[in-house]
């Protein structure tokens, strides 16, 4: 685990965030208000004896002291959906309303499309994107279990998906997944620079997008479950460039220069807004990396660590377009 | 379509007036009313009928939305049964669960919640649960 190494000056109490990539996470579910009140589904556990907790920064979170919670019948029939705590965030971040049109732009398993659904209480419509046809029926599957009913789901390349405008658009994108190790080890492991810088391009054009197909004033949450600021802070950077409605930089050194100025200005199309889940414990989205300035702005990201919270990992940036 | 859930299950319409349906081959999909992008789309809202063969069979995930509404071709199941027809298995059902039962499908409760689908003749229940919804089979409690 040296890739782990990188990190030493950004994230705080570096051993204890070492020690802990090694010890498993708990199991952790969704009470989907589609199909059933937190009250009823709380007196239903209770009655067999199922071992949760309910978490302290959201109302409709679980921890699951179980072996194997997808075989409860509560799954089964869709009242909870077993999902990684943190990954219950950007939905939250996004804050979709009922009516509205959300885009989620890589929706695959649905966890956080069914989560907008619910807080949307299966109103307006969510546009769930997932460009790999192996992955579109886990998103059906988990839509159709957990009864949202205003899911309609496509199979585009995100970064050229066709129509606007969306009230809000999740980007939740591919990435090197280091914030997973302590569900699955091995993922650090095999990371290295070069599977991030990689992975950057795909983000970068992702969320590109996701800013051309927001409507102004509308909101775009871009997440990932991995520590790297090469698929962090500098896709967000890199993606804010661009002014907002142009369909390609026309990619002269003199238009790039001009994009890079007007950000550093201030004058950009968009702006970051704070993130902040009460209960909670975050850290900012850093300014600096080996050396290049990413921006006073990327505070206002969060950083999630696995020692933090006792969680796994996340990164979470909302943007509004002006 | 309406008239084919009101017939079986006497369900109003009124329980799908803010929904759209749709048609693709043979299946019958629902969704909250909404304006739809011109899109291609791999799938719009939840499948809700399967019009493959005759009569239409209503799907799991449709009766657990829109079944608490049935007040016909319905069966209510104790705890024991409950628990098989969650394992996809097929029993023997008493008279008294079935309430007048016509042979076809049933929407089937439990402690009054639906648990699903059901295929009804002459007092067999065959369970309509998918496979990747069911409940694990319990080991025998048996040990010789």
């Amino acid at each position: 685990m040296d890739f782990l190494d990188r990190y030493r000056d950004i994230v705080p109490d570096w051993e204890a965030f070492r020690a802990i990539q090694s010890q498993p996470l708990h199991s952790s579910a969704r009470i989907n208000t589609l199909k059933i009140e937190k009250g009823k589904l709380i007196e239903r556990l209770n009655e067999q004896s199922v071992p949760f907790k309910c978490l302290g920064w959201y109302p409709l979170g679980l921890k699951l002291e179980l072996e194997s919670p997808g075989k409860l019948l509560e799954n089964l029939l869709g009242y909870i959906h077993i999902q990684e705590e943190l990954s219950m965030v950007p939905p939250l971040v996004l804050d979709p309303k009922p009516g509205e049109r959300i885009l989620d732009m890589c929706a695959s398993p649905g966890s956080k499309t069914t989560q907008i659904s619910a807080m949307m209480k299966n109103t307006g419509l969510v546009i769930a994107n997932e460009p790999s046809l192996g992955r579109i029926a886990a998103l059906r599957s988990n839509c159709e279990r957990l009864g949202a009913m205003n899911v309609a789901i496509t199979r585009y390349d995100g970064r050229n998906f066709p129509r606007a405008p969306f009230d809000r658009v999740l980007v939740d994108a591919p990435c090197s997944a280091e914030g997973r190790e302590r569900r699955g080890p091995g993922v650090i492991e095999r990371n290295n620079c070069k599977r991030s810088l990689g992975l950057q391009v795909l983000q970068i054009g992702l969320l590109k997008n996701a800013l051309r197909l927001v409507r102004p004033g509308g909101v775009v949450v871009y997440s990932t479950c991995t520590y790297a600021p090469e698929e962090n802070e500098m896709v967000v950077r890199e993606a804010l460039k661009e002014p907002a409605g142009a369909r390609k930089a026309d990619g002269t050194d003199e238009a790039n220069r001009a994009c890079e100025n007007a950000f550093c200005r201030g004058e950009s199309h968009f702006r970051l807004e704070k993130v902040a889940i009460p209960g909670l414990r975050q850290c900012p989205g850093i300014v600096q990396w080996n050396g290049v300035e990413l921006g006073e702005e990327m505070c206002m990201a969060a950083r999630y660590y696995p020692h933090i919270n006792d969680t796994g990992g996340f990164f979470v940036a909302k943007i509004i377009k002006n | 379509m309406a008239a084919v859930w009101h017939s079986r299950f006497a369900i109003s319409s009124e329980v799908f007036s803010g929904y759209s349906f749709f048609r693709k081959a043979n299946s019958i999909w629902a969704m909250t009313r909404a304006e739809l992008p011109r899109l291609s789309y791999e799938a719009i809202g939840m499948r809700i009928m399967n019009c493959k063969d005759r009569p239409w069979k209503p799907t799991t995930s449709a009766l657990q939305v829109f079944g608490k509404h049935a007040t016909k071709n319905l069966i209510h199941l104790q705890a024991d049964s409950a628990r098989i027809f969650l394992e996809g298995k097929s029993q023997e059902i008493g008279e008294d669960s079935t309430m007048n039962c016509e042979p076809g499908y049933v929407v089937v409760f439990y402690r009054g919640e639906v648990l699903g689908c059901g295929l009804y003749s002459h007092g067999k229940l065959v369970s309509q649960i998918p496979k990747d919804r069911r409940m694990p089979s319990r080991e025998s409690e048996d040990i010789s």
